[in-house]
């Protein structure tokens, strides 16, 4: 996977990359839930969820994702395996997720911060993005 | 780094970044460090910051940066902002995500000598009897009206349940509550993630300490406050748990949209604000609250699972465990202050900053395995500092740094040497919370004593630390 988790003085930063706004989007869910350190699955049943997320532009829109991902992660102990966006309005997302409820975390990621953040477009098909988590 | 040329000295230690710095800011910043200090925190984005938070609406006087300051978001950590609250904002960043985070300090009536022979016995049923950790929850699962009620009424409602002694409400910040609060502008996440959590600790720098005085600076202020050298203490750090933090995240969010309807723009997002006295600026207000009132009902109940662990250790004894005091170090207040020749009401934003109002104690914690102090505001600080001090020793080094520099086990040998027992729930935790990773307290206090904003009562060390 290509995001890196990297030193920051009292939380956790996660650079994360794409090759399209939605791939970059894709690894940093994916990430944001690695670094969570799911440690092991209950039972055998999948889990599916859709949400929506609505943001005034890119940048705050991924940073509010990423939220929504680690609320729904914290109240109901899912862990996300995949996830599919779906654009319905400029600015608003569809988000389909995947998984399976945990039996735990190992890490208590609190919240994705607007830290620092900008989504950038780098050039052609290279999206990236600096996150810093508090936890 | 910050360019230290454009800061000047204005007392032994207090200095200033001028109006003149950049446009747009509308008061000074004002840091309170020796020069030493000054250099130190010169080195990350924290002055950067403050010069950001002296450009919001409303500010008042000089925005201000304690000792320990240190990177935050938005504003830096030990940081002090007070708003008109009629003209001014409110910020979430101005508060941190850990909402009323804070310290409460107790008294026993056990002295180092005697609990000396049960300290490994006491720091098991301390971390049985207190939930630490990620993931652990704790024995009060509340939801619905049940967890509105701790919402509304915080330590009050601790008290109502029978997890308080007679006299703890008077001596915790506020009484335990801020009345503003409102649990309907407390989002379902927020509500879900803090169901489970009352009584825990949470992990990272959260901690219950038992300690010693160990050195009385101010006899008579040790004697009003009840402590005698050699006097076995009790120290709780924790704060809102999730439920604060999404509550934090929540309004950030929605600050972020609103915030433009306002006429406001900010140059970071985490400075996201609104007016005090708008919908949006009420609205986190009155959560924000809630999610103070939430922390208190937190530190009175683990207080309770505190007290069952030193009556199971020492039952025969019937140890009693006095609250000295409790203050919060991530909050928003509004409160009455001197502006010019009259008074005015002002939204005080601290941030990894405690009170320090004349005469109430002011409870600073130092790293895990380093000292902690007990001072007392002094009437400087209403002038100097909205009644405002230092919160802990501020945080130097990375995580990830701090394991390059020792292993676990070496630091429970290094901490062992020095008498002190560590029931940890993490190594990793563990190393990332070392003494090195953070900056040295007794610096830190002696500047605020050197201003005359709190001043020294006593001197606190470890015996035995919990952490999850």
């Amino acid at each position: 996977m290509p995001f890196e988790i990297i030193p920051h003085t009292a939380d956790v930063r996660m650079r994360c990359s794409g090759s399209s706004r939605d791939a970059l989007f894709h690894d940093a869910v994916l990430g944001t839930v690695a670094m969570m350190q799911p440690t092991g699955r209950e039972g055998d049943k999948g889990v599916t969820r859709a949400i929506a997320v609505a943001s005034p532009d890119t940048t705050s829109l991924l940073v509010d994702l990423l939220n929504e991902v680690l609320a729904w992660m914290h109240t109901r102990r899912e862990a996300y395996t995949d996830v599919v966006f779906n654009e319905i309005a400029p600015g608003v997302l569809e988000v389909h997720l995947t998984g399976y409820v945990a039996q735990g975390f190992g890490e208590d990621v609190k919240a994705a911060t607007y830290h620092e953040v900008e989504v950038k477009e780098n050039g052609a098909g290279s999206w990236g993005a600096t996150i810093v988590f508090d936890i | 780094m910050f360019d230290s040329h454009v800061i000047h000295k204005k007392g032994e230690f207090l200095w200033e970044i001028p109006t003149s710095f950049r446009a747009g800011m509308r008061v000074p910043a004002d840091i309170y460090a020796s020069e030493a200090m000054l250099a130190g925190i010169a080195h990350d984005r924290s002055l950067e910051q403050l010069v950001n938070v002296a450009m919001l609406p409303g500010i008042q006087k000089y925005a201000i940066a304690m000792p320990d300051a240190h990177e935050g978001y938005g504003f830096p950590i030990g940081g002090v902002a007070a708003f008109d609250r009629e003209t001014g904002v409110i910020s979430p960043g101005g508060i941190g995500y850990d909402i009323n985070c804070g310290v409460r300090l107790l008294r026993t009536s056990l002295d180092r000598a005697t609990i000396k022979p049960f300290l490994r016995d006491l720091g098991h049923a301390i971390f049985d009897a207190v939930p630490s950790g990620v993931g652990r929850t704790g024995r009060l699962h509340l939801t619905g009206e049940d967890l509105d009620q701790v919402l509304a009424r915080g330590a009050e409602r601790m008290a109502e349940l029978g997890y308080a002694a007679q006299d703890d409400l008077l001596h915790i910040e506020s009484g335990g509550v801020l009345h503003e609060a409102d649990p309907s502008l407390v989002s379902f996440f927020a509500k879900a993630r803090g169901s489970n959590q009352l009584g825990t600790m949470g992990a990272g720098n959260h901690f219950v300490e038992v300690g010693y005085v160990e050195t009385i600076f101010d006899e008579i202020g040790a004697k009003e406050l009840g402590l005698t050298l050699d006097q076995v203490t009790v120290l709780i750090h924790t704060g809102s748990r999730g439920l604060g933090h999404q509550v934090a995240t929540d309004y950030i969010r929605i600050m972020n949209r609103t915030m433009a309807e306002y006429g406001i723009q900010v140059p970071d997002r985490e400075l996201a604000c609104a007016p005090f006295s708008s919908k949006d600026g009420q609205s986190y207000f009155k959560a924000m609250a809630a999610a103070a009132n939430f922390a208190w009902a937190n530190r009175q109940f683990i207080t309770y699972e505190v007290r069952q662990a030193f009556a199971n250790v020492f039952g025969s004894l019937k140890p009693t465990l006095s609250l000295v005091y409790d203050v919060a170090h991530n909050i928003a207040k509004v409160e009455k202050h001197r502006i010019g020749d009259g008074e005015r009401e002002l939204v005080v934003h601290r941030k990894g900053a405690t009170r320090a109002f004349p005469g109430q104690p002011v409870l600073i914690p130092g790293s895990m395995g380093t000292a902690s102090y007990v001072l007392l505001g002094q009437e400087a600080a209403l002038e100097k500092s909205f009644g405002s001090s230092c919160h802990g020793a501020g945080r130097r080094m990375s995580r990830t740094e701090t394991y390059r520099h020792m292993q676990a086990d070496d630091l429970y040998q290094e901490l062992f040497a020095q008498g002190i027992i560590i029931n940890a729930g993490s190594k990793r935790g563990l190393v990332e919370e070392a003494p090195f990773a953070y900056k040295d307290i007794d610096e830190v206090v002696n500047v605020v004593h050197g201003a005359g904003i709190a001043k020294k009562v006593a001197r606190l060390r470890p015996l035995v630390v919990v952490k999850g």
